[in-house]
């Protein structure tokens, strides 16, 4: 391959990484906005996700097969529970915790992450799970890049959901309750909206969207395991700094930026491979230095 | 707020009668000369390597079984065994040495993660209590050994030496090298590079991962603009499966060899249809060793799994064992380790045992495996 | 000011069962008697006990060095740190590549690993400390991670497989290698940390980060340089890190990447919010359940991080300023 066929192909990988980065972040980024949470639980709620997306397959494949059509259905159920299950511990760990110090809460989350990760790994036995979604594999190429149907459905599927929940955070009453909660919560009861209704709302869109993720990233990488969500919980953190935590479209568009850097980082002469993770890191602490609201955060007033 | 110093010491008190108590629970010590002899199992139970670790403990457990059975050792006398959890993690591995040390084993056998068994071989070392090390390869671990420990599994040299050899037979002229990060993998991945350029062959790809990533499509792309004849992974199953996977989808048709750490049954279950031709340096899994049959018949009776890749070794390491203690004529931990030092030709399930001047096993026991039809198979 | 502090409203038996508790050390003689027992008891504790035990303890009274430490930077200063296992990690590096790779005798990397920790402390530090309080626990944590991955990277360090053969340390003819040392050593670090903390916390520097903590506009405008504060308990804190680092690489005489994760950082963290920012003995408290708690529970085996994770988020639920806080605060609200 030459020069620019690699750096085409990279540059398909880091969309299709970024777009799963994109709808994590997404849901720590709205969290933020409106409790000023780092929610670490997040990236256990992907791997809930996946899981959910693992057992509906199980169950559904005998009766209608494990293809598109099941894992679409499989997609808005386990969408839908997981969004509960997001609501649940909204419900139970951190509304409780909404006026106690901001390290309490952070710990809150952190032991809700260990409790979900380790009744997962309980249940799975913490072994690998093969995700037993039948797509094709077959590959094809466009010109000299080689793409997947099941590639392309998948990002095509996670840029429909992040346009969807953008016109549900512009569109709707719900989307300007949460933005407005957002700036000014006190103000916001004064002004007769329930905001732990919001507040539940967020936690809901926010799960489902990482459930989403989850079962994808089943579909795509084939395999499952409990412990899956820390190292993209990680970097969807990272996402949603660069573009400015709290901002939803920020969120997605940091996202794509991560996953475009991971892969093209590997095609930089002397930094290699090895250094990956290492130039990611780096890439964020300069931006935080220099540009610390991220790319689309310009002041304090209009975050989300 | 001065004053306020003088809670924390109480608290200390408190906490420490509880877990005194808990503690000073645990002495079981041996007496000279007669009464049961207890031996010390060193495998992770719990945590990521869990499965095998069970595994080799199982495997323990029936050759203790079986050895009292027959009469036990010195003349009637019963083998006990205790087990400490080192959770493939190198401050629990510590720990655990600790506890075994404390509870006065005479001899241990285990060792799997070569990152966790590496620090406690020096706590093992100044107890003065013989280790015979079943799993745990990694080079490192001959640099470290104070003395008391013995490799009976061939150490990253040799397998780098097979991993070569069937690369050369195979006419491959470039490979690609991928490690996940780790003492084990590194370590076969650096001997590998080694002697793969003494051999006067070019390396055109290297890379590492994390443990926990699931995304290679940067590599991948990587590995089709080079196109190395053949590949080498030398980390996990489970980062290994994700790899050939997104190695086959993304076009690479050349060799995949992966290292022993991914030679369990879980690298073809996970990796399904791409598994298929990919070859493995493995240890002398269970199914293909003549002498081992009623090994497997024996433990498929007593335990409801089948033994994993290294049972087989710790079976043999605790058979070893008890041999050495037989020809020690004592429980005495020194005695042990003398004759631990002058076996020779002990035969185990996965060959005959004995060692170099650095306690390493004096013979290569790597053969190659070929995933076909969802199963290893042997390849002559 | 302890004296006059007002008691918190009790609303549940939980909680007034644990404040009671706390009265109970409120009385002097108690708290006398307490102090000389413990000690005595800690005194004498190696030769009544397993090595396993000692193993423990000895752990704990690591974590206590390492929270300490921790807690000047979070509990002192108000500053969230999520990667303080990279100090750490600093200190047993410095230790382990200059015992390991020049022989140099421990006594004298400690000099050097408290430097290379400060150095590392304003590296990262100088250029963040004024981003708001989110992003510089995101920088903290990239930090932490860029540290473990350059050191995995490197071949001074030994890359993934680590460092070995760092050498015990020589403590007046005697070589430390037994695990009753290695007690005694820690204990040692940890009381001086208990003392270091105390006097740092009533010295002008201590008040400085209060005023700061409370109020930052507050402090700036009466004369409080705000950055340079902070930089101290950054600087600080790190070189506790660093020195218990040291002391942890000359304990294990193997270290490797593994020992510097992510995870680390949390169990550091969690320790000390759980037992109390900024209030000593909440954050031995917080120590002793960290490390204790699960190594009491081996045998229920798979199931005890699970319980360790209810238990903390049941604290948290009902101790949200932590098991035995500082006081009663309402400006850590926001």
């Amino acid at each position: 391959m030459a020069l620019h066929e690699v750096l085409l192909q990279q540059l398909f990988n880091g969309l299709l990484i970024g777009s799963f980065y994109g709808l994590v972040a997404i849901g720590y980024s709205m969290v933020y906005g409106i409790i000023k949470l780092l929610n670490f639980a997040h990236g256990d709620i992907y791997m809930i996700g996946a899981f959910s997306g693992l057992i509906f397959l199980t169950i559904a494949a005998p009766v209608i097969g494990a293809g598109w059509p099941s894992l679409i259905l499989g997609l808005l159920i386990s969408m839908t529970l997981v969004g509960l299950l997001g609501v649940v511990i909204q419900r139970v760990a951190y509304r409780p915790m909404l006026k106690a110090p901001r390290l309490s809460i952070l710990i809150t989350a952190l032991a809700v992450s260990m409790i979900l990760y380790n009744t997962v790994m309980i249940i799975s036995a913490g072994r690998y799970r093969v995700f037993p979604a039948e797509v094709g594999t077959e590959s094809f190429f466009i010109g000299t890049l080689r793409l997947t149907e099941t590639r392309i459905i998948l990002i095509v599927a996670a840029f429909s959901l992040m346009f969807i929940l953008h016109m549900f955070i512009t569109r709707t009453m719900y989307g300007k309750a949460m933005r407005a909660i957002a700036l000014d919560r006190d103000t916001c009861q004064l002004m007769g909206i329930d905001v732990y209704k919001i507040i539940a709302i967020t936690f809901f869109v926010g799960s489902a969207l990482a459930a989403a993720a989850g079962i994808m990233a089943g579909v795509y990488y084939g395999t499952i395991h409990f412990f899956m969500g820390f190292l993209i919980g990680l970097k969807a953190f990272t996402a949603a700094v660069i573009g400015g935590i709290g901002i939803i479209p920020g969120a997605m568009l940091g996202g794509l930026l991560l996953g475009l850097l991971e892969a093209f980082g590997t095609q930089i002469p002397f930094i290699g491979t090895v250094w990956k993770d290492v130039f990611s890191f780096a890439f964020l602490i300069l931006f935080l230095i220099f540009k610390p609201n991220g790319l689309l955060g310009r002041s304090e007033s209009e975050r989300m | 707020m001065f004053k306020s110093k003088k809670y924390l010491i109480l608290l200390l008190v408190t906490a420490m009668m509880i877990f005194g108590a808990v503690g000073c629970g645990d002495d079981t010590a041996t007496e000279d000369g007669e009464g049961d002899i207890l031996i010390g199992i060193m495998v992770p139970t719990t945590g990521s390597e869990a499965a095998d670790g069970i595994d080799m403990e199982n495997a323990a457990k029936l050759a203790v079984e079986e050895i009292n059975a027959a009469g036990g050792v010195l003349g009637g006398r019963m083998l006990v065994t205790t087990t400490g959890d080192d959770g493939c993690d190198p401050s629990m591995a510590t720990a655990a040495a600790s506890q075994l040390v404390s509870e006065e084993v005479v001899a241990l056998v285990g060792g799997y993660c070569s990152g966790a068994t590496l620090p406690t071989l020096a706590i093992y070392g100044d107890a003065g209590i013989p280790f015979v090390v079943a799993a745990s390869n990694a080079t490192s671990l001959i640099d470290e050994n104070p003395g008391w420990a013995f490799m009976i599994n061939s150490t990253g040299l040799d397998q780098a030496a097979s991993a070569v050899e069937k690369f050369i037979s195979l006419g491959v002229e470039t490979i690609g090298v991928i490690d996940s990060g780790d003492a084990y993998s590194a370590d076969l991945k650096e001997q590998t590079i080694i002697q793969w350029e003494a051999a006067g062959y070019e390396i055109v790809a290297d890379d590492t991962v994390q443990r926990g990533e699931v995304d290679f499509s940067a590599f991948v792309t990587t590995i089709m603009a080079n196109t190395p004849d053949a590949i080498y992974w030398t980390g996990y199953q489970a980062e290994g499966a994700l790899l050939i996977r997104q190695l086959r989808e993304g076009g690479y048709e050349g060799v995949i060899m992966v290292g022993d750490g991914s030679s369990a049954q879980e690298l073809i279950d996970l990796a399904g249809d791409a598994a298929e031709g990919v070859l493995c340096t493995g240890p002398p899994l269970t199914d293909f060793l003549p002498a081992a049959q009623s090994f497997i018949e024996n433990y498929e009776a007593s335990f409801p799994r089948e033994p994993g890749a290294y049972a087989a070794l710790m079976y043999d390491a605790t058979k070893l064992l008890a041999d050495a203690i037989e020809r020690a004529g004592s429980d005495d931990s020194a005695a042990i380790k003398e004759a631990l030092d002058a076996t020779d030709g002990f035969e185990g399930l996965a060959g005959p045992i004995m060692f170099t001047e650095q306690n390493t096993l004096a013979r290569s026991n790597f053969v190659i495996l070929e995933a076909r039809d969802g199963r290893w198979a042997l390849v002559e | 000011m302890a004296e006059n502090k007002k008691k918190p409203k009790l609303t549940t038996p939980l909680e007034s069962i644990i404040e009671s508790l706390f009265r109970f050390f409120d009385n002097k003689v108690y708290r006398y008697t307490a102090l000389f027992a413990a000690s005595g008891f800690l005194l004498i504790l190696p030769s009544l006990s397993s090595r396993f035990t000692q193993e423990i303890m000895t752990n704990l009274f690591f974590y206590v060095v390492v929270c300490l430490g921790l807690n000047i930077i979070i509990g002192y200063a108000g500053l969230l740190h999520l990667g303080y296992a990279a100090f750490f990690a600093v200190g047993a590096y410095t230790t382990g590549i200059m015992s390991s790779r020049f022989g140099i005798d421990f006594w004298l990397t400690l000099p050097f690993s408290v430097v290379a920790a400060v150095l590392a402390g304003l590296a990262i530090g100088f250029p963040t400390l004024r981003l708001r309080g989110d992003y510089l626990a995101i920088v903290t944590l990239g930090f932490g991670e860029i540290t473990r991955l350059t050191i995995r990277n490197l071949d001074i360090t030994g890359g993934a497989v680590g460092l070995i053969g760092i050498q015990r340390p020589v403590f007046f003819g005697i070589t430390l290698n037994q695990i009753s040392h290695f007690y005694y050593m820690f204990f040692i670090l940890a009381i001086l940390a208990i003392f270091v903390s105390y006097r740092l916390h009533d010295s002008r520097m201590g008040r400085a980060w209060e005023y700061i903590r409370e109020d930052e506009d507050a402090a700036a405008a009466m004369g409080i340089n705000v950055t340079t504060s902070r930089l101290y308990a950054f600087i600080i804190g790190s070189s506790f890190g660093a020195v218990a680092g040291s002391f942890f690489a000359a304990k294990m005489t193997a270290i490797s990447p593994d020992s510097f994760m992510f995870i680390h950082s949390v169990m550091f963290l969690m320790a000390v919010v759980l037992g109390g920012m900024g209030k000593i003995p909440g954050v031995v408290l917080g120590c002793i359940i960290v490390v204790l708690i699960p190594e009491i529970s081996r045998d229920i085996g798979q199931y005890r991080l699970l319980i360790f994770a209810f238990m903390l988020l049941i604290i948290m639920l009902y101790r949200p300023q932590g098991i035995w806080p500082d006081r009663p605060t309402i400006s850590a609200k926001e």
